[in-house]
């Protein structure tokens, strides 16, 4: 276990170190932030020099060593467009806006389509089962903006502000934001847990401990969910990078004042420590999440390979 | 014994078969140019409201574009994105998964790892930044989402390869002195289709929503040329004055996504029920 | 003390109690013109952005305008009919041809008590123009204008008194006073003190606003500053609430979230003109939309040896002549533009009417055909759009006048860009020889000479530079101190500039906003800000 860990965090650090270098030279073909700070009227020169200001016109491998070697030390430079240290916006607009929103979208894709999804698979055909198909499908058929523009119309305009249109800052607030963010995954967690049960629900043992006389309800969860859950899980690691991706439409949305409205806004505004800083925040998170999963899988399914090299 | 799942699949095949032949045949279909705008024409609601004609059915955009006409023509490069986007990362990402199953080792390592970079790497993100560098029009988003959805194929292609590696048909082909790129097409290739065919069947549902939320930052196929996705976001700000301009490209995604998500679901129980669990 | 006179003098101590003690405690008014309001209440206003920075020099765009003016004053202000009004400045006049003084309001404060006086203008002066930065010790920055390469006849400034500042230049400038005027000043102790960082977290400024709270992209936070040298404001605070999408701002006015809405799309404005919970206003802007076209000569650019397509005039008149614009502002905007012909924007002081470019096609042809264009070897046009960065509005426009000049036999392709990869094509110059871009260029400043300096000098946007006979008159107009003689030769040079055509106007725009009945005397500006200062909110 302690062997497996340490080679994870190993793979971890060298899969950030990746995505930063990547970002960090994707970034600078974007071309030149300096044109975008003066005015409309100014001349060649000012351009150059308000580039030299910001230390952009040195060759770009001393750039990169710059940041290679502030960064580990949390420097990230600082933001071109609004002169404050990157990292202290890009956590200032992580926590806690972007934070609630994707962890409540995280309970929601997660923690619901378990009751439903075993629902459905136990009782086959039922309604839950017709009902909770019928919606994902639905729900996975549709653009995020898409499903949160008809919400905003329906529940801020057509309901009279039953809930908010926009902001930050109460439970009302949230559930809007959260529920359209977490739609599409929840939609594909139900789906999954019903197969993965409806498979697992034939298998021998089951049937075994029932003969044995085991309470239904200690079956299903103790027995066939833990084997259902592998993929799952896998999933849910993999749908937060999703989701986190997925604030940047939502953000916009809704008006929600966290990283994905920091992103829309830097990336076409050319804000290299920005950008550079929240591609790490997010690598960092999806690595964290997804070593989590992992070890959550191994600990579930000891039959899973998990722990062996499997690459 | 799935009867009923057999009918709503042939009905989802019915949808994506009826979208693909509408596309195909769009330029002898639709009433009017779909690009030229006529503004004294704009915003003309649909034919059985007040004020719509039947020269426009479905009635008029903001510049006065037949709103039938753009469906068609728009049908013609969602799918086109959908369906290269989705060819070009699953041919990608089955040969990269191919190659790092059967060589293995060192190969198998840098394949792995620059997929997990990828997965780590926010995809929107690298949309929005690659396409401020090379542009948007329709070639550029095809790439960027082709190539960025490479990495499920190769994982699965992958998986499937180690564990026909060693088997005896595999072991017994290279012993007759076969070569590699033989023994992965003739053999391997054939148990990696049916998964792949799964996955890449979601995927250009998953594509099609993608280039509407492209279109929504800005960076998806440039007018005047109509995408649904275009459409959708061209109407977001006209929901209450001119619905008819969100609503039928909305219905439209709606449409053919549910056909091809219904599809995948009864290809994934035909073809292998293991795969339940994988996706 | 007999009891009598006793009670007659607390009788009097308390009548002295009730008197108003001096400007500023006064007890905030309660109603406005018989109408009871509630001086407590918030104002909550939604806007489409949040401001990247707080401190002036790094920036006046039209999103950061709304929020920085709230704060910070500039010496010359700007009534609601958009005529200019003593602000930090008393009054303005040239002492002679080369020197501009400024007498400056007495008994103002910043919000941190700081005094202004002429200490705090020459301070600002260096920070505008990058002198003396090491003597005060600050930091320089990245500054939206460049004062010093700008204008850079202006040479000295020197302040008589406390309360009189001169400013000195090498050669006449007529409109010194809003070149300087309009830029907001900050406090020199405060900043000396505490860095220029800081000027962009906690603003400090004399305006009727203090900045209590910011939240990034969510919202500002003030309270009325009850030290004002001017009438307070009404309300007892004021909430500038980001909201970017326009289907929720209207959403949150309608369900009551938000008492004021800027931005609202024209057909947005039409509907809720119907609404009778919801009162529209509009104002004409100085936002004035074009086509730039490439009319560089090769030398100037990174050309390839050819000169620009539209160096011609006869190609750009006829581009002109080629656009519908009332069919535009009938059918886009439905009636929230104006066409303008001449450069200058109609608000703006020293504008003078100019006859609108017909709407005439077959002209256009003509006109083409003389300058070469043939049905063999038509017109092309590449034409660069930033989309989505000036709103919806404003890219069906150009969509719409895309079709137009294809209508005149121009070859038009349109290549959707982002802005900031739009102004690096024209920092580098490699606009294409037949390139083109729509952008929309707005002002700060009062004075027609903001608009006309464009072509004057090799800038981003310039890119049909003025012919000598043309720079000569322009520079006359920056010379002409007699007010008169001034707007002649302005008058001379926008009609000279309407023939000579150096860009596509394509429309002048007018902003819409909705508020609710709650909320009173609110008029909007011509300026890129919104003024709150005398708005109320029914009780």
């Amino acid at each position: 276990m302690r062997a497996f860990l340490l080679r994870r965090l190993v793979h971890a650090v060298f899969v950030v170190w990746g995505v930063v270098t990547v970002v960090f030279f994707l970034v600078r073909l974007t071309g030149d932030p300096a044109a975008l700070l003066v005015d409309a009227t100014a001349t060649r020169e000012e351009v150059a020099r308000t580039r030299q200001m910001l230390g952009l016109d040195r060759p770009l491998y001393v750039q990169y060593v710059d940041f290679l070697t502030s960064a580990p030390l949390g420097d990230f430079g600082v933001s071109i467009r609004e002169r404050r240290p990157a990292m202290r916006m890009v956590l200032e607009h992580f926590w806690p806006a972007t934070a609630q929103l994707a962890l409540a979208a995280l309970v929601l894709a997660v923690v619901l389509p378990i009751p439903l999804g075993v629902i459905a698979a136990t009782h086959r055909n039922g309604l839950v089962d017709h009902l909770s198909r019928l919606g994902s499908l639905f729900l996975q058929s549709m653009p995020s903006f898409w499903l949160g523009l008809m919400l905003i119309l329906l529940f801020a305009v057509a309901l009279g502000g039953l809930l908010p249109a926009f902001g930050w800052g109460t439970l009302r607030h949230l559930i809007l934001p959260a529920v359209t963010l977490a739609a599409a995954p929840l939609a594909q967690n139900v789906r999954l847990i019903r197969s993965g049960m409806l498979e697992v629900l034939q298998h021998d043992y089951v049937r075994t401990a029932r003969a044995k006389g085991l309470a239904e309800r200690g079956v299903i969860y103790r027995h066939a969910f833990r084997n259902a859950a592998g993929p799952f899980l896998t999933v849910s690691g993999l749908s937060l990078g999703f989701m986190l991706s997925g604030t940047i439409v939502i953000e916009t949305v809704f008006s929600w004042p966290g990283m994905g409205r920091l992103i829309v806004q830097a990336v076409p505004g050319r804000d290299f420590p920005v950008i550079q800083a929240a591609v790490f925040l997010f690598a960092m998170l999806f690595v964290a999440v997804n070593l989590v999963v992992d070890v959550l899988q191994g600990l579930l399914d000891p039959r899973a390979r998990v722990f062996e090299d499997a690459g | 014994m799935r009867a009923p799942r057999d009918r709503v699949a042939l009905l989802g095949l019915a949808v994506i078969t009826a979208s693909v032949l509408l596309a195909a045949v769009a330029p002898a279909l639709a009433p009017a140019d779909p690009v030229k705008n006529d503004l004294l024409a704009r915003l003309t609601p649909p034919m059985w409201m007040d004020g719509g004609s039947a020269h426009h059915p479905l009635g008029t955009d903001t510049l006065g574009r037949d709103v039938v006409s753009r469906l068609l023509y728009g049908a013609r490069v969602s799918l086109v994105v959908g369906f290269s986007a989705v060819i070009l990362a699953g041919a990608l990402g089955v040969v990269l998964g191919l190659v790092a199953g059967y060589y293995g080792g060192r190969i198998d390592d840098a394949l792995m790892r620059l997929g997990d970079v990828q997965l780590a790497f926010p995809a929107l993100v690298l949309a929005i930044a690659v396409l401020a560098v090379v542009g948007s029009g329709l070639g550029n988003v095809v790439l960027v989402l082709g190539v960025t959805g490479w990495v499920t194929y190769a994982r699965i292609a992958r998986g499937e390869t180690l564990s026909l590696r060693h088997r005896e048909f595999v072991e017994g082909a290279r012993a007759l002195g076969a070569r590699d790129a033989a023994i992965l097409w003739r053999h391997v290739l054939p148990n990696v289709l049916p998964s792949i065919t799964v996955v890449a069947t979601f995927s250009v549902a998953r594509t099609i929503i993608a280039e509407a939320s492209l279109s929504f930052l800005g960076l998806g196929i440039p007018p005047p040329a109509p995408s649904w996705g275009a459409m959708l976001d061209e109407g977001r700000n006209y929901l209450t004055t001119g619905w008819w301009l969100a609503l039928f490209p909305g219905l439209a995604i709606l449409a053919v996504v549910l056909g091809i998500n219904v599809v995948g679901d009864w290809l994934r129980d035909t073809l292998d029920p293991r795969l339940e669990r994988g996706l | 003390m007999t009891p009598l006179r006793r009670a007659i003098l607390w009788v009097a101590l308390a009548l002295l109690a009730t008197l108003p003690s001096g400007p500023g405690s006064a007890a905030p008014p309660t109603s406005v013109e018989g109408v009871p309001i509630d001086p407590d209440a918030e104002l909550i206003v939604a806007l489409t952005d949040d401001t990247t920075n707080m401190d002036p020099r790094l920036g006046m765009g039209s999103i950061r305008s709304n929020y920085i003016r709230q704060v910070f004053e500039s010496l010359v202000d700007v009534d609601r009919q958009g005529k200019p009004v003593p602000g930090l400045a008393l009054s303005w006049k040239p002492v002679n041809d080369l020197t501009w003084e400024f007498a400056l309001r007495r008994g103002v404060t910043f919000h941190d008590g700081e005094p202004f006086n002429a200490d705090t203008v020459l301070f600002n002066l260096d920070r505008m123009f990058r002198k003396n930065l090491d003597r005060w010790g600050i930091k320089d920055v990245a500054a939206g204008t460049a004062f010093d390469k700008v204008y850079p006849f202006v040479t000295r400034w020197e302040k008589v008194d406390d309360f009189t500042v001169r400013v000195h230049t090498s050669e006449p400038s007529a409109s010194l006073w809003d070149i300087l005027g309009r830029e907001p000043l900050v406090p020199r102790a405060w900043t000396i003190k505490n860095g220029v960082e800081a000027l962009n977290d906690k603003p400090v400024g004399t305006g009727p606003w203090k900045l209590v709270a910011w939240r990034r992209k969510d919202h500002m936070a003030f309270e009325r500053n009850d030290a004002y040298w001017g009438a307070p404001p009404l309300t007892k605070r004021l909430r500038l609430q980001v909201i970017p999408e326009a289907a929720a701002r209207i959403a949150a006015l309608r369900a009551g979230q938000v008492h004021l809405v800027e931005a609202v799309p024209p057909l947005d404005a039409e509907v809720l003109g119907r609404n009778p919970a919801v009162k529209v206003v509009t104002s004409v802007q100085k936002l004035a939309c074009r086509l730039y076209l490439n009319g560089r000569t090769k030398d100037t650019y990174d050309s390839g040896g050819k000169d620009g397509a539209f160096i011609d005039p006869r190609v750009r008149l006829a581009l002109n002549l080629a656009v519908n614009r009332e069919a535009i502002i009938a059918k886009i905007f439905y009636g929230l533009a104006v066409t303008n012909a001449s450069p200058v924007a109609t608000v703006a002081y020293g504008y003078a009417p100019q006859p609108p470019y017909p709407y005439d096609p077959a002209r256009a042809r003509a006109l083409l055909a003389e300058a070469g264009s043939t049905a063999a070897r038509p017109l092309t046009m590449q034409l660069l759009l930033p989309a989505k960065h000036y709103g919806q509005a404003f890219d069906e426009t150009v969509g719409a006048v895309v079709e137009m000049l294809k209508a005149v036999g121009v070859q038009v392709t349109v290549q959707t860009l982002d802005f900031g990869t739009l102004l690096q094509t024209l920092t580098k110059g490699t606009l294409p020889a037949n390139g083109a871009f729509a952008a929309c260029r707005t002002s700060n400043n009062l004075d027609a000479d903001d608009f006309v300096r464009d072509w004057a000098s090799t800038t981003l946007v310039n890119w049909t530079p003025y012919p000598p006979e043309l720079l000569t008159l322009y520079q006359s107009t920056r010379r002409q101190v007699d007010v008169k003689k001034r707007q002649a030769s302005l008058a001379e040079l926008q009609q000279k500039i309407r023939e000579w055509a150096p860009v596509v106007s394509l429309y002048q725009e007018k902003k819409a906003y909705a508020h609710a009945t709650r909320v009173l005397q609110f008029v909007p500006t011509q300026e890129l800000n919104m003024d709150f200062r005398g708005v109320a909110l029914k009780r």
